[in-house]
C-alpha cells in the first residue's frame, strides 16, 4: 500500500499539492492535461525530487528520506530509459548487479518467456522495434519485483494498433505478477481500458479520484467533465456510421 | 539555376580552403630531399625530441583528463551561481597568446613563489624540466577535454540515469556503468584534440621549459640557426608521426562508437 501527501513549490511558480492512496495490486491512472504536474508527482514518489512537506509511506514505512535506489519503486519514463550501451541480457541482469545480489535465474527465465524476449537477449536497444523496446523495458522493471511500478506516459508515442496490443499486454502482466501500477497519461482511452482507479490532476491538484464507473457517473466539473463530454461526442459521432 | 551557382561557388571555395590547409603540408614533403631525410632519421637528437614531445603530451593529456572530466561533469549536471563565469574561464587558455601562458606559468611556478617552493620540497621543479613541459602542455590543452566532457555528459539523457537509480543502482554505479560509457566517445574526441594541441605547443615552452627539447622547439631552433632547409626534414618527420597518431586515435574512437 502506498500513501503519499506531496507539497512542493517550484522555482517557476508551479506548486504541487496532492494526496494519493494506492492499494496493493491495483492499476491506478493519473490522468491530466500537459503541465498538470503528473510527471512531477511520479518523480516525487520515485525520489528524484525533494518535496517541501508531506510524506510517502510504503506498506506503512516512511520512505521519503530514502534515495531512489532503496525505495523498491521502479520508474519507467516515456522514452523507456533503455541503456544504449547494454544488450538486452545486460538490461535484465542490471538490477541484480546494481544491488549486488545473485540473479534469480528462474525469475529471469519466467519473465523472458512471458514477455517473449528470449530471442532478443544479444541485441542492443538500437536493434529493437518499438514493441520489443516496450517489452524489454517492462521486463527489466519487473526483475527486482518492485512494490510499485511508475509508468510515465508509456503508450503515448505508439500508433493505435500497437497501443491496443500493449494495453492488453499490460493488463495481463498486471494480473500475472500482481503488480501495483501508477500510470500517468493524458489519454482518457488508456484510463478507461486500464484504470481500476482514476485520479485526475489539474494545476498540481487532484480534482477527482474513484473507479472508472465513478469517473463517468459522478464527475461534474473540470478535466473529468471535459473528457466525459468528449467521449460522449465521439460515441454520438460513431453512431452516425 | 541559382542553386547550381551556389553549389559551384561552395565547391570552388572548398577546394581553395582544402588547398589552404593541405598545401603547406604537401609542399614540405615535395621539397624534401631523400639525403636530408635519411640524415634526420639517423639523428638521435631528433628522435629524442620526438619522444619527449609524445611522452609529455601523453601525460599532459592524461592529467588533463583527471582535472577536466570532473569539471565537465560539474558544469553539465550541477546548477550554481557564477556557472557562466566558470564556463567562460575554461576557454581562456585557448584565447590568450601562448607566450603569455608561459610567462604566467613561470611567474606562478618558479622556485621563489610559495607554490614553486612547495613543489620543490617533493623534488619537482617546473623550469626547464619535463614537469614544466607537461604543465605548459596541460594548461594549453585542458579546455578541449573540459568542453568535450560537457558535450558528452549533456548528451546522456537524465531519465536514463533516473531509471538506473530506480532499478537499484547507486549514484556512483550509475555514473560508471551508464553515464561515463555513454559520454566516453566525446571525451575521447577531447583527449585526441588535447593530445594534438599539447604536442604542437611552442610558445609557452620557449618561456617555461626550453629544455629538454621537444620536437617543435628543435624545429624552431634548427630554423633559427641553420635556416629552412635544415628545419624541413625534422618538420616532415614530426608532421608524419603526429598525423599517424592523430588519425589512429580518431579511427579507434570511431570504432568504439560503432561497437
Amino acid at each position: 500500500m502506498l500513501e503519499a501527501k506531496i507539497i512542493k513549490s517550484y522555482k517557476n511558480g508551479f506548486s504541487l499539492g496532492i494526496e494519493l492512496f494506492i492499494e496493493p495490486n491495483s492499476y491506478n491512472i493519473l490522468l491530466g492535461p500537459s503541465g498538470a504536474g503528473k510527471s512531477l508527482a511520479l518523480k516525487e514518489i520515485a525520489g528524484f525530487e525533494k518535496m517541501d512537506k508531506g510524506y510517502i509511506r510504503l506498506n506503512g514505512k516512511e520512505i521519503s528520506k530514502l534515495p531512489p535506489e532503496n525505495r523498491m519503486i521502479v520508474y519507467l519514463p516515456q522514452n523507456l530509459g533503455l541503456f544504449p550501451n547494454l544488450t538486452v541480457e545486460e538490461h535484465l541482469f542490471f538490477p541484480f548487479k546494481a544491488r549486488k545480489i545473485k540473479p534469480d535465474k528462474e525469475h529471469i527465465s519466467n519473465i523472458m518467456k512471458e514477455f517473449g524476449i528470449e530471442h532478443l537477449i544479444q541485441r542492443m536497444p538500437s536493434q529493437l522495434s518499438g514493441g520489443e523496446r516496450q517489452r524489454v523495458a517492462l521486463a527489466r522493471s519487473l526483475m527486482i519485483r518492485p512494490e510499485v511500478l511508475l509508468l510515465d506516459e508509456p503508450l503515448s508515442a505508439l500508433d493505435f494498433h500497437l497501443k491496443m496490443r500493449l494495453i492488453k499486454f499490460l493488463k495481463r502482466i498486471k494480473q500475472k505478477f500482481s503488480l501495483t501500477i501508477i500510470h500517468v497519461t493524458h489519454d482518457p482511452l488508456e484510463a478507461i481500458y486500464l484504470g481500476e482507479k482514476i485520479f485526475t490532476i489539474e494545476k498540481g491538484k487532484i480534482t477527482f479520484f474513484g473507479s472508472v464507473k465513478d469517473f463517468f457517473s459522478n464527475s461534474q466539473h473540470g478535466f473529468a467533465k471535459n473528457i466525459k463530454e468528449q467521449l460522449i461526442e465521439i460515441k454520438n459521432f460513431l453512431k452516425t456510421y | 539555376m541559382s542553386k547550381n551557382i551556389l553549389n559551384i561557388g561552395a565547391v570552388i571555395i572548398s577546394i581553395i580552403g582544402a588547398f589552404f590547409i593541405a598545401g603547406p603540408i604537401i609542399h614540405i614533403f615535395v621539397k624534401l630531399s631523400s639525403k636530408s631525410l635519411i640524415a634526420t632519421l639517423k639523428d638521435g637528437v631528433v628522435w629524442h625530441s620526438i619522444f619527449h614531445s609524445i611522452y609529455c603530451a601523453f601525460w599532459a593529456t592524461v592529467l588533463g583528463c583527471f582535472l577536466g572530466i570532473p569539471i565537465g561533469y560539474v558544469l553539465s549536471r550541477i546548477q550554481f551561481r557564477g556557472k557562466s563565469v566558470v564556463e567562460s574561464l575554461i576557454n581562456i587558455p585557448v584565447a590568450i597568446p601562448h607566450v603569455a601562458v608561459g610567462i604566467a606559468l613561470l611567474s606562478l611556478f618558479n622556485q621563489r613563489t610559495f607554490i614553486g617552493h612547495l613543489f620543490r620540497t617533493i623534488n619537482i621543479s617546473f623550469v626547464d624540466t619535463v614537469y614544466g613541459i607537461v604543465l605548459a602542455m596541460m594548461f594549453v590543452s585542458i579546455s578541449f577535454i573540459i568542453s568535450s566532457s560537457i558535450v558528452g555528459f549533456n548528451s546522456v539523457d537524465k531519465e536514463i540515469e533516473m531509471v538506473a537509480r530506480s532499478l537499484g543502482a547507486s549514484h556512483t554505479y550509475t555514473f560508471f556503468r551508464i553515464t561515463f560509457p555513454l559520454a566516453l566517445p566525446s571525451i575521447i574526441r577531447g583527449f585526441v584534440l588535447a593530445f594534438a594541441r599539447s604536442i604542437s605547443e611552442v610558445g609557452a615552452l620557449l618561456i617555461l621549459a626550453y629544455f629538454p627539447k621537444t620536437a617543435p622547439i628543435l624545429m624552431y631552433e634548427r630554423f633559427e640557426e641553420y635556416g629552412l632547409n635544415a628545419a624541413r626534414p625534422v618538420c616532415a618527420l614530426v608532421i608524419f608521426l603526429c598525423s599517424l597518431i592523430f588519425f589512429t586515435l580518431l579511427y579507434l574512437n570511431k570504432k568504439y562508437v560503432r561497437s
